[in-house]
């Protein structure tokens, strides 16, 4: 019983849908504020999920029936259940096991996978480009952001995201590993597809990449999906790098100071083309990081 | 009990339809004029995210479709495919004197006259070019009606679309 609560309700569930919409509404905030606007009201994320459901759903002609309604629901399941592994608000993870860190990660990516899937399902010209644009992005950040990740579970000496996180409390691997952290962050905002790294949606070119022909329920569940990922992502990162999650106000003021930082270069940068961000992740992203997991090994060796 | 719940839902629902309008932009023909304004009113000067107005690429996730111009011979099609392409429940607004009857346009050999000539129009918002405070006034008026128990009706123009 206690188990259908916290897989349904608290901490996951319903309750990561909530953060989300909350996470989603600060970023669009700061974005205006930055701006020089004022900014959605509070609840402009919450009425726009209730308005997409109540829309109607239109399935274009020539798509696979199945793909285009289940794709949208598998997204979001992936995402959630990402979300099962992650210390939210600073709580222990709901589920742990050696090794769960890669299964986030690539649950991660099963959004990003459903939504090229998705685009290249229509038959629509735009949803097409915009679906190579996110595989192509997928497969550039997606080494580089992984061992980004993998350079504080090389120092905990688990795979284990709570072994990491209890290994990282309040020892801020930011400053012992400062590339891996720029890697992370920017490979964050690469897989939730954030200027200057907004190529697979560009709206001004592509109307809205692989998502144009998705109207209604579909669209809102990627939003959502979306939106989890957001706050699964900022937890992850926070958690590795800024010295662990211990309490919720640590955890609000963490992840709240990191979206913060990408808001910022999100307002400060314009769109990249798909060929420069696939360019700056294999050229100078994976380089970095793999520049500091060898100084990190070769200083294990050493303090051995 | 469900007489409620329906209630209850039904409400949630309009609550969010007119707190999050996503718009689309269509010129079918104007003199861009009117189009310029609408830029106008989406900048950070009037900034509409306070509302909840987004601009949206694709019909497909728009409720507002926000056209100006004359309709003409040619933007016929594409003005009756793009309205078809959006779900419903979805809304149109007639921005400029041109998209309101057909303007200076009027009795042109290639135009076939107001926006209501082709699809059913919900709101009108006369001017050349209406001013944004307009623009924006049109479409508050439009949403707000939603609420009230009797919301505005879609019309057509005098040959009812078979122009
Ligand atoms: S109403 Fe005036 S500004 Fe608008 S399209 Fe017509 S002529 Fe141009």
């Amino acid at each position: 019983m206690t188990s259908i609560i916290e897989l349904l309700l608290f901490p996951s569930g319903l309750f990561v849908l909530a953060l989300g919409l909350a996470y989603e509404w600060v970023d669009r905030k700061l974005l205006a504020q930055m701006q020089n606007r004022i900014g959605p009201r509070w609840f402009q994320p919450f009425a726009d999920l209730i308005k997409l459901l109540a829309k109607e759903e239109i399935v274009p002609e020539g798509v696979n029936r199945v793909l285009f309604l289940g794709l949208p629901v598998v997204a979001l399941a992936g995402a959630l259940t990402a979300a099962l592994y992650v210390p939210l608000l600073g709580l222990a993870p709901a589920y742990s096991f050696p090794g769960d860190l890669i299964v986030t990660v690539y649950l991660l990516s099963l959004l990003t996978l459903c939504m090229g899937l998705a685009g290249a399902n229509t038959l629509d010209r735009f949803s097409l480009i915009g679906a190579t644009r996110t595989l192509t992005q997928l497969f550039s950040y997606e080494a580089p952001f992984m061992l980004a990740l993998l350079a504080p579970a090389l120092v905990a000496g688990t795979w284990q995201i709570s072994g990491i996180v209890a290994h990282a409390d309040g020892q801020w691997m930011l400053l012992t590993q400062p590339l891996g952290f720029i890697v992370a962050i920017i490979g964050l905002m690469g897989k939730l597809e954030m200027p200057p790294f907004d190529a697979p949606e560009a709206e001004t070119e592509i109307v809205a990449g692989a998502l144009t022909e998705y109207s209604g329920r579909g669209y809102a569940l990627f939003r959502l999906g979306k939106n989890v990922e957001l706050v699964v992502g900022l937890t992850l990162v926070a958690a590795f790098y800024l010295g662990g999650v211990l309490n919720p106000i640590d955890f609000v003021l963490k992840t709240g100071g990191l979206l913060l930082v990408m808001v910022g270069v999100h307002a400060v940068m314009t769109r990249m083309r798909i060929e420069q961000t696939v360019g700056l992740w294999w050229r100078y992203g994976a380089l970095l990081v793999l520049v500091q997991i060898l100084i990190q090994l070769v200083w294990k060796v050493a303090a051995a | 009990m469900s007489n409620l719940v329906d209630q209850i839902t039904a409400g949630l629902k309009t609550w969010a339809r007119v707190n999050s309008p996503w718009v689309i932009h269509f010129n079918s023909g104007s003199c861009n004029g009117c189009d310029i304004e609408i830029l106008a009113t989406l900048t950070p000067r009037y900034d509409l995210e306070r509302f909840g107005v987004k601009l949206q690429g694709s019909p497909r996730h728009a409720d507002v479709l926000v056209c100006t111009g004359p309709v003409t011979r040619q933007a016929r099609e594409r003005l009756i495919r793009i309205y078809e392409q959006m779900p419903e429940p979805k809304f149109v607004v007639a921005v400029g004197s041109c998209a309101v009857s057909g303007g200076v346009f009027e009795g042109c050999y290639n135009v076939m006259g107001g926006i209501d000539r082709v699809i059913p129009v919900h709101a009108f918002i006369p001017g050349c070019p209406p001013r944004p405070e307009a623009i924006i006034d049109g479409v508050v008026k439009l949403l707000s009606s939603l609420q009230s128990p009797a919301p505005v009706q879609p019309i057509m123009g005098p040959d009812g679309g078979k122009a």
